[in-house]
């Protein structure tokens, strides 16, 4: 008898223990599963909220011009409160219905900017205003900086790879330093520069009166302030700036353009020397596409009429054969 | 204006990034373009004008546009700045000779008013080749520490290999769209 006792009140124990924890884990869900985190609940004090900014937003035309700062302000608040709002409950809310609201939002955004444009469009003005001294102190800032990069980038002078500051020279490199390097020729007078070899490009800065014959060149070609030059290369672009009376034999694979020049006359590239179909093969430039005849003019723009900075050099006027050149210096 | 034309608009807002290519002739802004979108770079001609290129990256519409550097077509750059997320500054690592053209166009480019707010990626392209400057120096030469109105970042890059070139511009995406697309 006493056995039986024992064993019902054994179970009633356990069944109390059941119960007890059901109703913590029914307590425990009733407090995680908040009321307010539901579609309908947002969806009333999204209401609230929206036509709250609303009934801000038709006060404008109303107010005096010395709040409406303040009020454009607070509508702005409450829009980007109203926006949070939303994008916190996206864990419950349909991503159509998500959209929605955003888009509801987005319009109230929009037109609160609209009538700040209508109603206070001095704000911007006054912006400006403040920062005109501002960007003076800053270009004068930067002018001083100017200074101390020029002579930075004479510092960079001994990475260059070339001549420089010279007259009355000839001057030859052979594909064994020049194999794709970038080679820069500058400051440079009454010289025959000759360029055995594949570079990967070649900045022809500054010559006055000189001879430039040059292999193959990967990338582009360079030139600018140079005078009186007969320069002979092959590229893939080629650049010429601020330059006058040159006459270029030329074979460029894409396109090759003038800026700020004039005199500038074009034949095809015509140099020979022995490794030169080698190298051309190296430069993987195309030996049967050459654009020498077809130069873009950055100062004239009009398709119709040839640019008056650069003419196709006479046929009688070219130089066929350059192998005396390349030891001579010009006169 | 209806409801599905605002919702429209919101998503088409939400995706797109408008992203100028600026910097000096020869830089390789073109061939940078050209790279990213898959295209051929051995037949690129000097920018007479600018290209523009619309892709698909990270989920992203960009817009890119790339203008000409030659020194006629900069006062036209001012014409592209509307409405522009991100800016890529692209340098020839090579060219230490113009560095300080290019840190002055840089810094006028900043003073911009409808550009602040733009993300500014610096492209030190050309690294690959021999003579290029290391990043530190073309940091220094282009003043970037003093820049404060811009989030900027600059990368080293080779159009022609294709190195670090999304790096870079994943973090530009990454930038602009914490600024703007703070809702996803």
């Amino acid at each position: 008898m006493s056995d039986r006792n024992s064993v019902l009140e054994r179970l009633s124990r356990r069944d109390a223990q059941r119960l007890e924890k059901l109703q913590k884990a029914h307590k425990a869900r009733e407090e995680v599963d908040a009321s307010n985190e539901n579609e309908d609940f947002f969806s009333g004090a999204f209401k609230i909220r929206s036509e709250y900014i609303e009934q801000l937003l038709s006060q404008i035309p109303t107010l005096e011009t010395s709040v409406l700062t303040a009020h454009f302000d607070n509508i702005k608040r409450e829009v980007n409160e109203l926006q949070k709002y939303v994008v916190t409950s996206s864990f419950f809310l349909k991503e159509f219905n998500m959209r929605k609201y955003l888009g509801i939002v987005q319009n109230l955004q929009s037109k609160c900017y609209e009538l700040e444009d209508q109603y206070v469009p001095r704000k911007k003005f006054g912006f400006t205003r403040k920062k005109i001294p501002k960007s003076d102190n800053q270009k004068h800032n930067l002018d001083e900086h100017d200074g101390v990069d020029k002579i930075d980038s004479n510092k960079w002078d001994d990475k260059l790879f070339g001549f420089d500051s010279l007259e009355g020279k000839v001057l030859l490199l052979e594909n064994d330093v020049l194999f794709q390097r970038d080679v820069t020729m500058r400051n440079l007078k009454n010289c025959t520069i000759g360029l055995k070899g594949v570079m990967g490009t070649l900045h022809l800065t500054n010559l006055d009166n000189c001879i430039v014959l040059s292999g193959p060149v990967t990338s582009s070609v360079f030139i600018e302030k140079c005078t009186n030059c007969k320069i002979v290369t092959a590229c893939q672009q080629l650049r010429m700036h601020t330059s006058t009376k040159c006459d270029i034999y030329l074979h460029v694979t894409s396109k090759g353009i003038v800026e700020d020049c004039m005199e500038i006359r074009t034949a095809p590239y015509n140099l020979r020397y022995e490794d030169l179909e080698k190298h051309f093969n190296m430069s993987s430039l195309d030996k049967n596409n050459n654009n020498w005849d077809n130069l873009d003019d950055f100062n004239w723009l009009a398709p119709d009429v040839p640019s008056p900075n650069w003419s196709i050099l006479d046929v009688k006027g070219r130089v066929n054969d350059w192998s005396e050149w390349w030891s001579k210096i010009p006169l | 204006m209806g409801f599905l034309t605002i919702l429209k608009k919101l998503r088409q807002k939400e995706k797109e990034m408008r992203i100028l290519m600026l910097g000096l002739d020869n830089a390789g802004k073109t061939t940078i373009l050209k790279r990213f979108n898959g295209e051929p770079i051995d037949t690129i001609s000097p920018t007479l004008g600018f290209n523009i290129k619309t892709l698909e990256h990270k989920g992203y519409k960009l817009n890119i546009w790339d203008v000409g550097g030659q020194k006629s077509l900069r006062s036209y750059w001012k014409n592209y700045f509307e409405s522009t997320d991100g800016v890529a500054w692209v340098v020839d690592s090579a060219d230490a000779r113009r560095l300080a053209d290019c840190a002055r166009e840089l810094h006028s480019l900043l003073r911009e008013e409808r550009l602040a707010g733009a993300t500014l990626l610096v492209l030190a392209n050309k690294a690959d080749l021999p003579g290029a400057l290391t990043l530190q120096e073309i940091r220094e030469a282009l003043d970037l520490d003093s820049i404060k109105t811009h989030h900027w970042r600059i990368v080293r890059c080779s159009a022609v290999t294709g190195e670090n070139l999304l790096d870079g511009m994943d973090w530009m995406l990454d930038d602009i769209a914490s600024r703007i697309f703070t809702l996803d």
